[in-house]
């Protein structure tokens, strides 16, 4: 699944660097530019998200080159086009509140402590349904969640780990004399092994689901799963020795325990959770910073902003970066001439830039060019925005060059790694090879 | 008791199509439904026997039915050549899971409360889903009260009567039914296509 969904996703890039399709192009780009003017309000963002989607399928249906397509091609459009525009939003929208950062970290916390004593019988899980494997294979697949960048890929760890359940109650009413159950027991076990999970930032991505996948897509049976981990997130939050089948003083205890337990291995924990957020950056590694670092490693100590998040970014930096800009953009123009004067003799006129591979590329050049000229903040949001779009299309270009390649054998890798974690191979690979 | 035991063995597969299928592209106009209903009721009393006996009822070969255990969908036909398929969210029945609720019939068209007749305290709890879906579903969702179990006529507790005064005064659709013989299933289900508002058309 994951496999065709990428290959849906490099039709849609290819039919994004159709000529015709510029309009699109100009679109997606001035809606992901102006994206950077806004302050950080989640529920906004969403909104806007979900209207540009709308405006875009409207666009798509009457676009030339989707003619005569099917709804199913229309929607592996629509598909790649929440892929690419919340790639490239990812930073901006994902556990951007402090708020949603603090209950990420509630949770995680309270789940810690309910890890080293509740037992399946605290929530009366029957003894049928207690599969120690399957248990295993469904947490490791809502571990996945925070591995993936994009709404739909977030949204299917969920679906995935609920299948595994599903079928264990499945196996329970066909082998045992086990009345099915139903909800009486999906819930209860989902709950469980979101407690054995404890899958890193949960609430940000059940929100990050929420607010922008397709909302033609969150319905029925997706919006049936979604509902309930949002369900057992919230019966974790709330838990109290009241929602569990255990004494109330044991429970206190417990908890009591746990908490001293933890404290005392403070700085472990916090070394490990400093490792797991560490980890969780590098699980999804953006193929654009991939590229970045490999191109930038020689002059990184000249460009400190590179790693910085808006939220850091102080007035004074403003100076600082304005002038790394102009350097940068001075840098870029005399590079992309140079470039152009080295192959003119040989071409005889003048080439489209570099690997002209459409307007993507195409006009980010332009726009930089342009931007200058200008010395306002806008343009310094333009201007970095393009730059960072550039590398990124380079990147999933490359990928795509690399998967045709290597598609038939790693097909089973793809299912295991999960798509960012094997662009960042295959984009490592072909640069090596080209190197 | 309650279910009968054979389920058909396609569980995998039906999942993960999250894409790529018309059906749950929200493709719902006037002849052609899509209802998410939800069914509420204490643990134990039957409500995913009730649906798994109307999945299976109708099992139809070519119809792509999703076999999940808690997340059901079936279309049927009426008389009137529209269709309605019908998404069925099964809530938790055990008290600690009561608060959650409203997460699971949120935006539901139907609501179904089922109560088990051999035990008056499933009817109290009945009374009291009924109470929250009046106060907080949405404005004009369909009620519907299930009496199951009804095949267990010398263990009954709650009298018929008591099921539909209830439902009388509360204004909903009330029926008793057997998962276990399928008696009155189907009933169920086509009472209440017939009574969703329809998205108005001309007419």
């Amino acid at each position: 699944m994951e496999n065709s969904s990428s290959v849906t996703f490099y039709d849609f890039l290819d039919k994004m660097r159709n000529p015709s399709s510029l309009d699109l192009v100009r679109s997606i780009k001035s809606f992901i530019v102006s994206f950077s003017f806004h302050a950080a309000n989640p529920e906004n963002n969403g909104k806007r998200v979900q209207e540009f989607f709308s405006t875009m399928e409207a666009a798509i249906i009457d676009h030339p080159l989707w003619a005569d397509a099917s709804d199913e091609e229309i929607d592996r459009a629509m598909e790649g086009l929440e892929k690419y525009v919340m790639t490239k939003l990812f930073a901006r929208t994902f556990a951007v509140s402090p708020e949603d950062a603090m209950i990420d970290q509630e949770i995680s916390e309270k789940i810690c402590l309910l890890q080293t004593f509740l037992r399946p019988e605290h929530l009366d899980i029957p003894a049928v349904l207690r599969n120690e494997s399957s248990w295993l294979l469904a947490e490791k697949e809502l571990q996945k969640i925070n591995a993936f960048k994009t709404p739909r890929e977030k949204l299917l760890c969920i679906m995935s780990c609920c299948r595994v359940i599903n079928n264990l109650l499945l196996n329970a009413s066909l082998s045992e004399d086990h009345v099915p159950g139903g909800a009486d027991d999906f819930l209860p076990v989902l709950i469980y092994i979101t407690i054995k999970a404890n899958p890193p930032r949960l609430h940000s991505n059940l929100r990050f689901i929420q607010l922008y996948r397709r909302q033609e897509k969150l319905i029925s049976e997706a919006a049936y799963y979604f509902t309930n981990l949002i369900s057992a997130k919230s019966f974790i939050m709330d838990l109290s020795a009241k929602s569990v089948s255990m004494d109330e003083m044991e429970f206190e205890k417990s908890m009591e325990a746990a908490r001293q337990a933890n404290n005392s291995s403070q700085v472990e924990h916090s070394l490990a959770l400093d490792e797991a957020s560490m980890l969780g950056e590098h699980a999804y590694p953006a193929t654009a910073t991939t590229i970045e670092t490999e191109t930038t490693t020689s002059g990184r100590l000249n460009y400190p902003y590179m790693e910085a998040e808006p939220g850091e970014l102080t007035v004074e930096d403003v100076e600082r970066l304005l002038k790394l800009y102009k350097d940068v953009v001075t840098k870029y123009t005399s590079l992309c001439k140079t470039v152009r004067y080295l192959s003119m003799p040989r071409m005889g006129v003048i080439p489209p830039p570099s690997r002209g591979t459409g307007a993507l590329s195409s006009q980010s050049e332009e726009t930089s060019a342009n931007a200058s000229h200008q010395a306002n903040s806008s343009s310094i949001l333009e201007g970095t925005d393009f730059l960072s779009l550039e590398p990124q299309e380079t990147s999933e270009d490359v990928h795509h060059k690399g998967e045709v390649q290597r598609s038939e054998n790693c097909t089973k890798e793809v299912h295991k790694l999960g798509v960012d974690e094997m662009e960042a191979k295959i984009v490592k690979g072909f640069q090596q090879n080209t190197d | 008791m309650g279910c009968s035991s054979s389920l058909p063995g396609r569980s995998s597969e039906q999942l993960g199509g999250l894409n790529n299928n018309p059906e749950t592209n929200g493709v719902s106009d006037a002849k052609n439904l899509r209802v998410k209903l939800v069914l509420l009721g204490d643990s134990g009393v039957g409500k995913s026997c009730i649906v798994l006996r109307f999945v299976r009822g109708q099992f139809d070969p070519t119809s792509k039915v999703t076999i999940g255990a808690s997340f059901l969908s079936q279309t049927i036909a009426l008389q009137d050549s529209t269709t309605v398929k019908f998404e069925i969210w099964d809530t938790a029945g055990q008290e600690r899971y009561a608060a959650l609720a409203p997460l699971y019939y949120r935006g539901a068209a139907v609501g179904v409360v089922v109560y088990d007749i051999t035990s008056p305290e499933s009817f109290n709890k009945a009374q009291y889903w009924v109470k929250e879906l009046q106060k907080h579903g949405s404005p004009d969702i369909v009620l519907a009260l299930v009496g199951n179990k009804a095949d267990l006529h010398e263990k009954r507790e709650v009298p018929v009567q008591d099921g539909i005064d209830y439902a009388e005064k509360n204004g909903m659709f009330f029926i008793e039914t057997s998962a276990k013989t399928a008696d009155n299933i189907n009933q169920l289900f086509e009472e209440i296509a017939k009574r969703i508002p329809r998205p108005s058309t001309s007419s």
